[in-house]
């Protein structure tokens, strides 16, 4: 696997947090199957380009801070303890640094949501992981009055990106 | 365009776009200086995309190259929009300025259109009558509009029936009409189209109302509910406030720019184009000057100018320009507060399918029908409902303290709440005052080197009175539809910029307490027009923008002659 910018361990750790964030369970794939990670990874060799900086200094400074308080990389922290660092960032717990950390969780925390539940021509949101879990039928054309009904379960809906939509319309012409 | 021009039109929204193509179908030669692009229809068949239009606003301006800072007070010194600077990409793209490129704000618009109510025009004498003098807060400088409703009742009809509103008259000439708003000011016919496919949540929604006593009827919405006038009919797709229509159900501007181009050849759109002068001598205006898409400069000649830029930037530019002599320009700046209500149905309701239009509204204390309380609260609002439109990265910003943002429990409350959502929110204005205006920050500039606009408002005590007492409705409500989780927006809300804004060139017959007259005209620049919200004298607790397309049209009439 070859990355847009982030190198492999850059990766691992992005990759780790977003697991955290949206995790996977037995029965509910999560942000590690949605390939969150690989959106975040795309959006900094894209759109965020001016964060390149910021990410890789951020994440340099969230293992530091793992190593400190836990004494291991976040990659290597059982779930438990990553779930904590995590909640203490975002919580502003992270003494001197609590300002840059939380900020630094928003900005993560921003992008694996977009990643995760994004429209997955960006990159993430692999097979309708995001939508299947909320019962988002992605993008449609549009919905019918039967469908507009209390009640009515969405799932029965085929969920459809961009790109489907596109090539729809245009098998029908 | 070759040879003289007749007039600029400066910002191509829902007032440049109608007075634009209205002066060239009657054959003046327009030159339309657009901000953004010039769209054509193949722009939104692919804008079913959260991440595109909602996370990173693609057709919205940016803090970054049109920056616009904020300060609660004089005290205090201003920053670019806090809430909206998203140097991290974490801002809200919700409240900032409209849309723009050709259509403007209509582009991305939710479509509400409303007429404002006969007691609205005069709401001074209103309150006065009702309670005293002493009543209005202190500070205030609420004031009677120069026009009544029966001057613009005919341009309403024409906006509900040239554009196309779909709707349920409730009143036609005095008459009450079941199924439609028994409060609404008596209309000449009803609208072109019934209202627009209802939303699921919708049915609970009025049945709950109407055991409560209230009067719910359909939101009335410039949204095609069938084929109108080459427009197709909505497909309640889900993806319409903050995003382009995707088949031209939605009214935009950007269609009757589109069309007077190709059909009259008498309008010339130059997208890119930023102005940032209004040249003037003597009292008379004599054209702009503007950026084009290369940063060159270009001055242009016209013995009319007429800006639609928005309240915001209509009165930097007036300010830019030198063209404040009674000092009135970008006073008594007005901002609506929603006062957010959301909640959790029992049963699904999908609330991503279909306008977030697609339900009702209640009028029962709207404006002078506020009951007698013991808050002090002056004015009321309708109660408006936001059934459809919800998408997912919108809705989790949205989650509330209560809410787990990560973690399992956050996947199980979105799993089981998602299509489950509903939304009430209500419309109350600031009260026009010293308090509140525009101006030029001191200090910061766009990319151009021009000075940003500096807002100065907040939020005050009476404010949150009056949206609290509403929220104990909302409350009522929401008890009724049998919802037992919900979370409230703060009555003092971060944001002090919405798509609303209103009041910043103030029209009067008084040349010495407004900026322009009630066609438009700047008092102290003949041939100058400061044309949208920002003529209001006050804002009522409705949408703004059919009245803004009301009163382009009257100022298209009078700039023909017809009146």
């Amino acid at each position: 696997m070859s990355y847009m910018f982030f190198n492999e361990e850059e990766m691992r750790l992005v990759q780790a947090i977003c697991e955290r964030l949206i995790p996977s369970e037995s029965d509910s794939p999560g942000a590690k199957e949605a390939q969150a990670h690989v959106y975040i990874d795309n959006v900094l060799a894209g759109y965020f380009h001016h964060l390149q900086k910021y990410y890789r200094q951020r994440l340099q400074d969230f293992d530091r801070l793992s190593v400190q308080w836990y004494g291991a990389p976040f990659t290597q922290l059982p779930a438990n303890c990553q779930d904590e660092m995590l909640r203490r960032i975002e919580l502003g717990q992270a003494g001197e640094e609590a300002e840059k950390m939380k900020t630094f969780f928003e900005v993560i925390y921003e992008h694996t949501i977009e990643g995760t539940f994004g429209d997955p021509i960006y990159g993430g949101n692999r097979d309708f992981v995001g939508w299947k879990m909320i019962g988002f039928p992605g993008a449609q054309w549009g919905y019918s009055s039967d469908q507009m009904q209390p009640g009515y379960d969405s799932r029965q809906i085929e969920i459809l990106s961009v790109a489907d939509l596109v090539r729809k319309r245009k098998e029908a012409q | 365009m070759k040879g003289k021009i007749d007039a600029i039109v400066v910002g191509l929204g829902a007032a440049g776009g109608i007075i634009a193509s209205e002066l060239a179908r009657a054959g003046m030669k327009v030159v339309a200086l657009e901000k953004g692009a010039f769209y054509q229809p193949s722009d939104f068949l692919t804008k079913f995309d959260e991440i595109r239009y909602y996370c990173r606003s693609a057709i919205v301006p940016h803090m970054k190259s049109d920056p616009i800072t904020w300060r609660p007070n004089k005290k205090t010194k201003a920053q670019i929009l806090p809430w909206a600077s998203n140097t991290l990409g974490l801002g809200d793209p919700f409240q900032i300025p409209p849309s723009i490129g050709t259509g403007g704000g209509t582009l991305i618009w939710g479509g509400a259109a409303f007429r404002f109510r006969e007691a609205d025009f005069r709401m001074r004498s209103t309150i006065i009558e009702r309670f005293s003098e002493k009543a209005l807060p202190e500070g205030t400088t609420v004031v009677d509009w120069p026009i009544d409703y029966k001057t613009l009742e005919p341009y309403y009809d024409r906006v509900e029936w040239e554009l196309g509103v779909s709707g349920k008259a409730g009143n036609i000439n005095n008459q009450i009409v079941d199924g439609g708003n028994p409060f609404e000011a008596p209309r000449s016919r009803d609208y072109p189209m019934p209202p627009i496919q209802r939303s699921a949540a919708d049915r609970l929604f009025v049945e709950a109302a109407k055991r409560l006593g209230f009067h719910p009827f359909p939101t009335p919405t410039a949204i095609a509910s069938v084929d109108y006038k080459g427009r197709k009919a909505c497909t309640n797709c889900g993806f319409c406030h903050g995003f382009p229509c995707h088949i031209g159900a939605k009214v935009s501007t950007y269609d009757l720019v589109k069309a007077a181009v190709e059909e009259t050849g008498n309008l010339e759109v130059r997208p890119f184009s930023r102005v940032f002068r209004i040249n003037h001598k003597t009292g008379k205006v004599k054209g702009v000057s503007y950026f084009d898409v290369d940063g060159k400069v270009v001055d242009l000649e016209a013995p009319i100018v007429i800006l639609a830029c928005y309240a915001l930037e209509n009165a930097r530019l007036l300010l830019v320009s030198g063209i404040n002599e009674n000092g009135q320009v970008g006073k008594h700046l007005m901002v609506h507060n929603y006062g957010w209500f959301t909640g959790v149905l029992p049963d699904f309701v999908n609330s991503f399918m279909g306008s977030l239009q697609s339900g009702s509204v209640i009028d029962d204390y709207t404006s002078e029908l506020i009951p007698d309380n013991d808050e002090g609260v002056l004015w009321g609002s309708p109660i408006n409902t936001w059934t459809g439109d919800f998408q997912p990265i919108e809705t989790i910003r949205g989650l509330p303290p209560h809410v787990p943002r990560w973690g399992r429990e956050f996947k199980r409350w979105m799993s089981e709440n998602f299509r489950r959502l509903f939304r009430m929110y209500s419309q109350h204005s600031t009260l026009p005052s010293h308090q509140n205006y525009v101006d030029l920050d001191p200090e910061v500039k766009d990319p151009f080197g021009q000075p940003a606009l500096r807002i100065t408002h907040d939020w005050t005590e009476y404010d949150a009175k009056a949206v609290e007492f509403f929220m104990k409705i909302k409350r009522e409500i929401a008890r009724e539809m049998g919802m037992k989780e919900w979370w409230e927006d703060s009555p003092t809300p971060k944001y002090h910029v919405t798509v609303h804004d209103a009041g910043t060139h103030r029209m009067g017959l008084d040349p010495k307490t407004s900026v322009v007259n009630p066609f438009g005209e700047v008092h102290e620049c003949k041939g100058l027009y400061a044309v949208g919200g920002g003529q209001f004298p006050t804002l009522p607790s409705y949408n703004p923008t059919e009245t803004i397309f009301a009163l382009a049209y009257m100022t298209s009439d009078h700039l023909l002659g017809r009146i």
